[in-house]
């Protein structure tokens, strides 16, 4: 669908014309949709004009922030967010900070960082926005999904104004649930089923504790960034163990015993892929790594509020360790190595290194759910993955998967990846094959996966006919039909 | 081959938004996060590194069509490199190559831009990428210097378009031969033999007219018989010592640039910078002696096939890693009176200037707004003076502190060797 003159420009008036754009030559920039038109809203206002004349002319928008690969709908109105970008607020008293949504997380990160405070990073990457919500490394010390959203300001796809939590009654943003509307069942997510469909403009985020320095102390020059020093009372190790379900039970017991900082259940792939620099070399380390390997492990951060809260720190985790016969990954202990992961795992959240650097793409399932059956579920998926990896289909990672638990550690996110060429169009059918049949094993064994359109309304009969609520809802929110399914943040 | 050998490449691209920011390790708050000009500036993802290359993957599968908006992209670019050692952190893939290639194929194409057209014809008629006003020795008037193109010297000063003709900046190149000169080194200038490195040009996409000039350079330097070049622009440096060599023409010609040769000066004996200057200055690093001066990789393999983004042999990326970064600071270290405070953005992940890419032709009001956020950079870091290495950077950051009324004073690093060795 393309926009007439008339209704470009009413859009135009909106925003100024350097703001708005249908040419052609942009759009393969842009997912490679072809977009009625790509705008650049500067604030809420702006934001609110542009939905509500897209519901006067029946064309359907989207949202999008720094953005993944994505898949839209040609003729489409694009929302690209990035000049709303501003840190509206870190309330150091009340631990919350007010983003807009192009804020990335690595700026409040270091904004935080400078007054000994921290916030919950997810998988996504530092580079995406500060205001995603979902799962990270951190989740142990942070939580996770909705636990790190408070106040939200929401354009819905109606073009109405709607200010959640607190600051549906005040001015003030730290909490998501009141004096005011909670809408917590509401304002969800990006992931289907349920995805808040409209613009989340700026919300509030969770802020947390720091211990650590100011800033990392960082030497050499890209790639080859290194730490001086491994700052005072912080340590990473990766353990290994004998077999999952040992590896499971340290995980859940350093949960509850809470000293982890940061606790990932990374495969030797993953480790291997954030401490080098190239494919060839993550190519290498991996299979040294998988020799000296065990088991199934974990990387672990712990991060001391004192010399003497390190130690204790330390001493349970060593008792932990030794008693689900874990094993530390020797190589990894030395001191340039390790702040090398460190400063990865925090600063940047591991990710691109991890996945798109060896073929191009990465096909993933992630499942929450009780850590111990989802595991057991991903040990499945992996198997699953070993005749694509003996073809050569995808990438050899052992056929592992990966995953945490979150704040004590019996629930958590378990998943699954298939990195591989997505030029290549027997290995792309292959990973699509893989990803529906294991997507549609986790939900018959009740997990609930990143699912395909469609598949939300198989999902809500399993639970209390979610789907049908979730329809009237969206019916009553958005009754033009202008805010197609993922239109949240990216 | 052109923009096809990198399809692989551009196809890599997984949209991750990385080539927009410093490193991510590197971002140090809000301010100063972002890397690159073009998508600062203008915005649309287009405008970034990422967002190029999905245009050139998209183009070279479904042909070109170059609209007026697609030409404000290509050239509204500086082709700093920043994009690329962004991306280069974690990914594994061309960047700045097929950004690159891409322009060279809008001029093939004759989809130029008429600014740069006139530049091209100046270099054409007087193998020189800036007006040319009296003779291109002029500046040299007094000092004394050999003809490198008469007498037998072992270094060759390459002074370059902008440092021998612009009257500002002819100061600059005095105060390298004053250096050499104080240093004993046996030095001559090839005076108005001298013709234009090329580099400039090949950045706006005229390859061919960068290879003329290449060829018409090296046949001067084979002609002086000199084993070593000093440059005292970046941009010059660049070309003579990667662009050359990528075109197998440099050999094996020593190429250095002034504030490389300095500091072994210094460690040699033969200068000392004694002279107290009493100066807080911040350190600006040119693209094109920093990121963009590492040299260039003979690389010729094919893709492994299978899973992996591999090649055989394996494929050595040109990251940033390797620029020269440490010497320039290493001479201001040694000036005494000299504190250097670092910018936010420093080294690999430098701001740009805002001039390369012909942009300060092309489009000067978008080279002095790049500028001003450096400037404003600098002042941020408490700095009397900027201090850079590059004559290009030197006249766009003069142009923007006059226009901005900023208190910030510009030096190349010679100068402030000259006075510290007086």
């Amino acid at each position: 669908m393309t926009l007439s003159k008339e209704v470009y420009a009413e859009f135009e008036d909106v925003v100024g014309p350097e703001f708005i754009c249908n040419d052609p030559a942009i759009m393969p920039s842009y997912y490679a949709t072809e977009f009625a038109a790509v705008i650049l809203p500067e604030n809420t206002a702006q934001v609110q004009a542009i939905v509500k004349l897209c519901n006067k002319h029946k064309v359907s928008f989207r949202p999008v922030c720094t953005g993944w690969t994505g898949k839209f709908q040609a003729g489409v109105v694009l929302l690209d967010l990035r000049r709303m970008n501003r840190i509206i607020e870190i309330n150091e008293k009340n631990m919350y900070a007010v983003v807009e949504p192009y804020v990335i997380t690595a700026q409040l990160q270091a904004e935080l960082m400078k007054r000994g405070l921290h916030l919950n990073v997810k998988g996504a990457g530092t580079n995406c926005s500060a205001m995603l919500r979902g799962h990270g490394h951190l989740d142990q010390s942070t939580g996770g999904d909705d636990r790190n959203h408070l106040a939200i300001e929401w354009v819905t796809p109606a073009g109405n104004i709607v200010r959640s939590g607190s600051l549906g009654s005040s001015d003030e943003w730290f909490c998501g649930d009141g004096p005011g509307p909670s809408l917590r069942s509401i304002l969800t997510s990006a992931t289907p089923p349920g995805v808040t469909p409209g613009v989340f403009t700026r919300a509030a985020m969770k802020i947390y504790h720091w211990p650590g320095p100011t800033k990392f102390p960082i030497v050499g020059n890209s790639p080859n960034y290194a730490l001086s020093e491994i700052p005072a009372n912080f340590m990473t190790r990766y353990y290994s163990f004998p077999t999952m379900e040992k590896m499971w039970q340290a995980e859940l017991k350093i949960g509850e015993s809470e000293i982890s900082f940061e606790l990932m259940g990374f495969n030797v792939a993953m480790v291997a892929a954030n401490i080098t620099t190239s494919n060839e070399e993550e190519e290498a380390a991996f299979k040294r790594l998988s020799k000296e390997v065990q088991g199934p492990g974990f990387l672990i951060i712990l991060a001391g509020n004192s010399a003497a809260d390190f130690e204790y720190k330390k001493r349970v985790l060593n008792h932990i360790v030794n008693a689900a016969g874990g094993k530390s990954l020797a190589s990894l202990e030395d001191p340039r190595t390790e702040g090398i992961l460190m400063c990865q795992c925090i600063r940047i959240s591991a990710s691109i290194r991890e996945t798109f650097r060896p073929g191009g793409a990465f096909s993933s399932i992630p499942v929450m759910g009780q850590r111990d059956l989802t595991i057991k579920w991903a040990i499945g998926a992996g198997k699953a993955k070993e005749p694509l990896i003996e073809k050569g289909l995808i990438v050899d990672d052992g056929g592992a998967s990966f995953g945490w638990g979150v704040e004590q550690g019996h629930l958590g996110k378990t998943e699954i990846f298939c990195k591989f060429d997505p030029q290549n169009a027997v290995a792309k059918q292959a990973v699509q094959a893989w990803h529906d049949e294991q997507s549609a094993r986790a939900f018959k064994e009740r997990y609930f996966a990143l699912l395909s359109p469609g598949q939300p309304e198989e999902i809500g009969k399993a639970l209390s006919n979610y789907h049908v609520w979730w329809n009237k809802l969206q019916k009553e929110l958005d009754p033009n039909r202008v805010s197609p399914e993922g239109g949240a943040l990216v | 081959m052109g923009l096809e050998q990198y399809k692989g490449d551009m196809d890599m691209c997984c949209r991750c938004s990385t080539c927009k920011f410093v490193p991510m390790q590197q971002v140090s708050g809000f301010q100063y996060a972002n890397v690159c000009p073009s998508i600062s500036k203008y915005d649309f993802h287009s405008y970034s590194g990422g967002g190029r290359l999905n245009i050139g993957a998209s183009m070279l599968k479904n042909g070109f069509n170059y609209t007026h908006k697609l030409l404000d992209i290509v050239y509204n670019c500086q082709m700093c490199g920043a994009c690329g050692v962004s991306c280069n952190y974690a990914m594994d893939m061309e960047v700045m190559a097929p950004i690159t290639e891409f322009r060279i194929k809008c001029v093939k194409d004759g989809k130029t831009h008429p600014a740069l057209d006139k530049i091209i014809a100046g270099l054409r008629k007087n193998d020189s990428m800036v007006p040319v006003t009296g003779k291109r020795g002029d500046w040299a008037a007094g000092l004394n210097l050999k003809d490198a193109t008469k007498e037998k010297v072992d270094v060759l000063y390459y002074v370059g378009c902008l440092t021998s003709y612009d009257k500002k900046l002819q100061k600059l190149a005095r105060s390298t031969a004053k250096i050499l000169q104080k240093a004993g080194v046996d030095f001559g200038i090839a005076g108005d033999a001298e013709t234009s490195s090329g580099g400039a040009a090949y950045e706006m996409g005229y390859e061919q007219d960068a290879l003329d000039q290449a060829k018409k350079t090296m046949a001067l330097i084979k002609q002086t018989g000199v084993k070593t070049v000093v440059a005292s622009g970046a941009e010059d440096y660049q070309a003579i010592k990667v662009l050359y060599d990528k075109f197998k023409l440099k050999g094996d010609l020593k190429v250095l640039h002034i504030a490389q040769y300095i500091p072994q000066l210094i460690k040699e004996g033969k200068l000392e910078p004694k002279k107290n200057l009493e100066l807080a200055v911040t350190y600006h690093d040119p693209c094109h002696l920093g990121r963009l001066g590492e040299p260039w990789v003979h690389w010729e393999g094919k893709k492994v096939p299978g899973d992996r983004f591999v090649f055989d042999p394996p494929k050595v990326y040109r990251r940033g890693t390797h620029g020269i970064y440490q010497q320039p600071r290493d001479v201001l270290k040694s000036i005494p009176g000299v504190k250097l405070t670092e910018m936010p953005r420093n080294k690999e992940y430098a701001w740009c200037c805002g001039a390369g890419g012909g942009v300060c032709d092309s489009n000067p009001e978008f080279a002095q707004w790049t500028a001003k956020e450096r400037i404003e950079e600098a002042e941020s870091t408490g700095a009397e003076a900027l201090v850079t290495a590059c004559p290009k950077c030197e006249k766009t950051f003069s142009a923007a502190i006059e226009a901005n009324g900023s208190r910030l004073k510009v030096y190349d690093i010679v100068e402030l060797v000259e006075q510290a060795i007086e």
